[in-house]
């Protein structure tokens, strides 16, 4: 009984979750003047997409946010492996002060960050780069601080039997700690691709050029339309556009991420 | 410590190799073009406020613009919504990289001159255009640009709120199509006549932009909401209280809108949908309205009480401080050749905005698309009772109290005289250094 009412209440929470998913893919394909009625008639167009499409240099986009996705994280993970190592394992003065600094990083919201963050990038002549847009967010607090929880999980036998065969401490971290931690590093990466690829008021800030420019630059210039009220068609084709890449990678990706977290832990 | 010294010596250097292969294909550039003709580049700043591909037709201005002066290059840059475009312009400012010309809201006035952001035009207005260029704008536009008897900002993409009605509505329920309702009372005459099952008589947003809605009401019953240095508000006089009160009966008493909150972004698809019969929108709707409506719709000047009157809204050209004087001329260049008389008319038949200039309507253009298409004159004659944008120093903060106090009282958390008393004392706080 109790198991059929927890199952009722999942489903519910389900429908509720990806109800404006199916909203905005079925608003996407209608023609304008039906985007908001739910009457179902056998009425569905691409011009939306057409329209979107053509309004904004979407292929340059596209290609921007995936190369500053991939850099950001990329750079991430080399540092927060390295960090989070030294937090977890090796012992030093003022350790856990430092670790705590770093932490205040995550309770800092991104928002206030943006004049001194544009102001040394001006200084560092970085504005209007693809660089510069990644820089601020090479080091994650938040990364730093799951892998440093990981790893202090894993025993310090798995380290001395390492030593004794001779491993190095890059050998270690490369072939002990980063597979044991994989579960880890496929949670936060999810993180920080989504926070990434979602990413607008920042490279709107240091950008100038299209050639720098990601995909929610693009999906501004139809959702900002504040004298007009939402063209809901051509939004939700953006929108549709902007996500699609991220929701079908989850998707494909979906098995091999849950099995991660499944298996997780030492055999 | 010694480990956040070495990742900061890591990223650093890593910075300086790419900015130093970055940097001298840059400079080769340059010194080549600087030997061959002087040649002057201009960023420009600019949000879109419409919806759709505007930033193409912007581009193609900037495109005419080379052409015709092949010495200066303008590079217009997107930067999204009106706020977004605030935000982007002070990070400019703070870091001491300002861009040439923006386009920011008009009502940013203050909060730019606070921030000592931005030039007065008057030397580049009297050197090139003089009087007759700058009387040639609709006043209404002007008193969001001009305070202590100087010009900060040249009007360019502006609206004004009117009446849009359901003319198949009016004919339904019997009444005259070409006489929507004049004043306060017909309105709410009127929208109870046309109010029935699936169709509200008439929708005032209530999201986003409820300051600019109200000041309307505040403006057909006597007096603008502020006084025209930016340092006094006028929220709680008994003439607003008797608008807002209005704006809630509405709602309430005559159940002839919909109760609580409705959305700015949604009423035009209400009304292109015909659920609800008229509607208090912006002029740069008007295209909107006219490609998507299947039915005979009007517009009118929004129904008055003592007077006609509307307040404007949109965005200006802007100069900023610390560029030099070649980048001043090239810019002023620039902002004249997109006010000219014939681009404006353009940019008003394109996206619904009202040109601001009274030339433009005198265009061949602008007559043949009036005659087609009357209503597009209705927002330039309304244009008579326009004043100022609701514009202080401070502005976010006066602004604010005002927007909430609308709400409270318009959800019935608040009577309208109480609302409005708070809104008054928190502007006045908010205000009190400038006026010392």
């Amino acid at each position: 009984m109790q198991r059929r009412v927890e199952n009722i209440a999942m489903f519910g929470l389900a429908c509720l979750w990806t109800f404006p998913l199916i909203w905005a893919f079925w608003t996407a394909f209608r023609p304008r003047e039906m985007a908001t009625s739910w009457e179902l008639t056998p009425d569905f167009t691409l011009n939306n997409f057409v329209h979107v499409w053509n309004g904004a240099p979407f292929a340059q986009y596209y290609l921007n946010t995936l190369i500053i996705v991939t850099g950001i994280l990329a750079v991430q993970l080399v540092t927060a492996t390295l960090a989070a190592y030294v937090f977890a394992k090796v012992r030093f003065w003022g350790r856990d002060i430092l670790f705590i600094l770093f932490l205040v990083q995550i309770i800092v919201p991104a928002d206030v960050l943006l004049f001194p963050n544009y102001n040394v990038l001006g200084d560092l002549s970085l504005l209007d780069t693809k660089l510069g847009i990644m820089m601020p967010y090479f080091a994650s607090a938040l990364g730093i601080f799951l892998l440093r929880q990981t790893f202090k999980t894993f025993p310090s036998e798995l380290e001395e039997a390492a030593r004794m065969e001779g491993c190095s401490w890059w050998q270690m971290l490369w072939k002990i700690y980063v597979p044991l931690a994989r579960p880890t590093y496929i949670a936060f990466g999810l993180v920080s691709v989504s926070y990434h690829w979602n990413n607008f008021m920042w490279p709107l800030i240091v950008t100038n050029s299209v050639e720098n420019r990601p995909l929610t630059v693009g999906l501004a210039i139809f959702a900002t339309s504040f004298e007009t009220g939402a063209q809901w068609a051509e939004v939700s084709a953006a929108t549709v556009m902007v996500i699609l890449p991220l929701l079908l990678a989850f998707l494909l990706f979906q098995r091999q991420f849950l099995n991660s977290f499944i298996h997780s832990g030492i055999k | 410590m010694r480990f956040l010294k070495s990742v900061l010596v890591i990223i650093l250097s890593m910075v300086l190799l790419a900015g130093c292969s970055a940097a001298k294909p840059a400079a080769n550039v340059q010194n080549n073009e600087g030997k061959a003709e002087e040649k002057v580049e201009l960023t420009f700043y600019y949000p879109v406020a419409v919806g759709g591909p505007l930033t193409k037709t912007i581009d193609g201005m900037a495109a005419e613009f080379m052409k015709e002066n092949p010495n200066i290059a303008v590079k217009p840059v997107y930067t999204g919504s009106y706020a977004d475009t605030t935000t982007k312009v002070q990070a400019g400012v703070q870091g001491k990289n300002p861009p040439d010309i923006a386009i920011v809201q008009s009502t940013e006035l203050y909060s730019l001159l606070d921030m000592d952001a931005i030039l007065p035009l008057d030397d580049l207005i009297a050197q090139d255009g003089g009087d007759e260029f700058i009387k040639d704008f609709y006043p209404g536009f002007l008193e969001n640009s001009q305070v202590d008897g100087k010009t900060y900002s040249i009007p360019f993409q502006r609206s004004t709120i009117v009446l849009y009605y359901n003319k198949d509505a009016f004919k339904e329920v019997g009444l005259d199509p070409a006489k929507p309702p004049k004043n306060w009372d017909e309105l709410v005459d009127y929208a109870k006549k046309l109010n029935k099952d699936g169709r509200t008589g008439v929708e005032i947003p209530t999201t986003g932009f409820a300051y600019w809605l109200f000041q309307a009401f505040a403006l057909e019953n006597g007096k603008n909401l502020m006084s025209a240095d930016g340092k006094e508000v006028y929220f709680d006089t008994p003439e607003n209280v008797e608008a807002l009160q209005l704006w809630i009966d509405l709602a309430k008493r005559d159940k002839v809108m919909p109760e609580g909150v409705i959305d700015w972004a949604t009423v035009p698809s209400n009304f292109i949908a015909g659920k609800t019969a008229m509607m208090y929108h912006t002029t740069g709707n008007l295209t909107n309205v006219k490609t998507n409506a299947k039915f005979d719709f009007g517009v009118a000047y929004l129904p008055a009480k003592k007077n006609f009157g509307s307040p404007t809204g949109g965005g200006n050209f802007y100069l900023f401080k610390g560029i030099d004087e070649k980048k001043q001329k090239a810019a002023w260049k620039f902002i004249k050749f997109m006010t000219e008389p014939e681009r404006t008319a353009q940019w008003s038949i394109d996206t619904g905005y009202v040109a601001a200039r009274k030339s433009a309507y005198e265009t061949e253009k602008m007559k043949n698309y009036i005659s087609e298409f009357p209503a597009a004159a209705v927002a330039r004659d309304q244009l008579e009772f326009a004043k100022a944008e609701l514009s202080t120093h401070n502005n976010g903060r006066v602004t604010k109290a005002l927007s909430d106090a609308l709400q409270a009282a318009i959800t019935g958390q608040t009577a309208p005289a109480e609302a409005l008393k708070k809104a008054q004392q928190e502007a006045e706080k908010a205000l009190a250094t400038f006026n010392k």
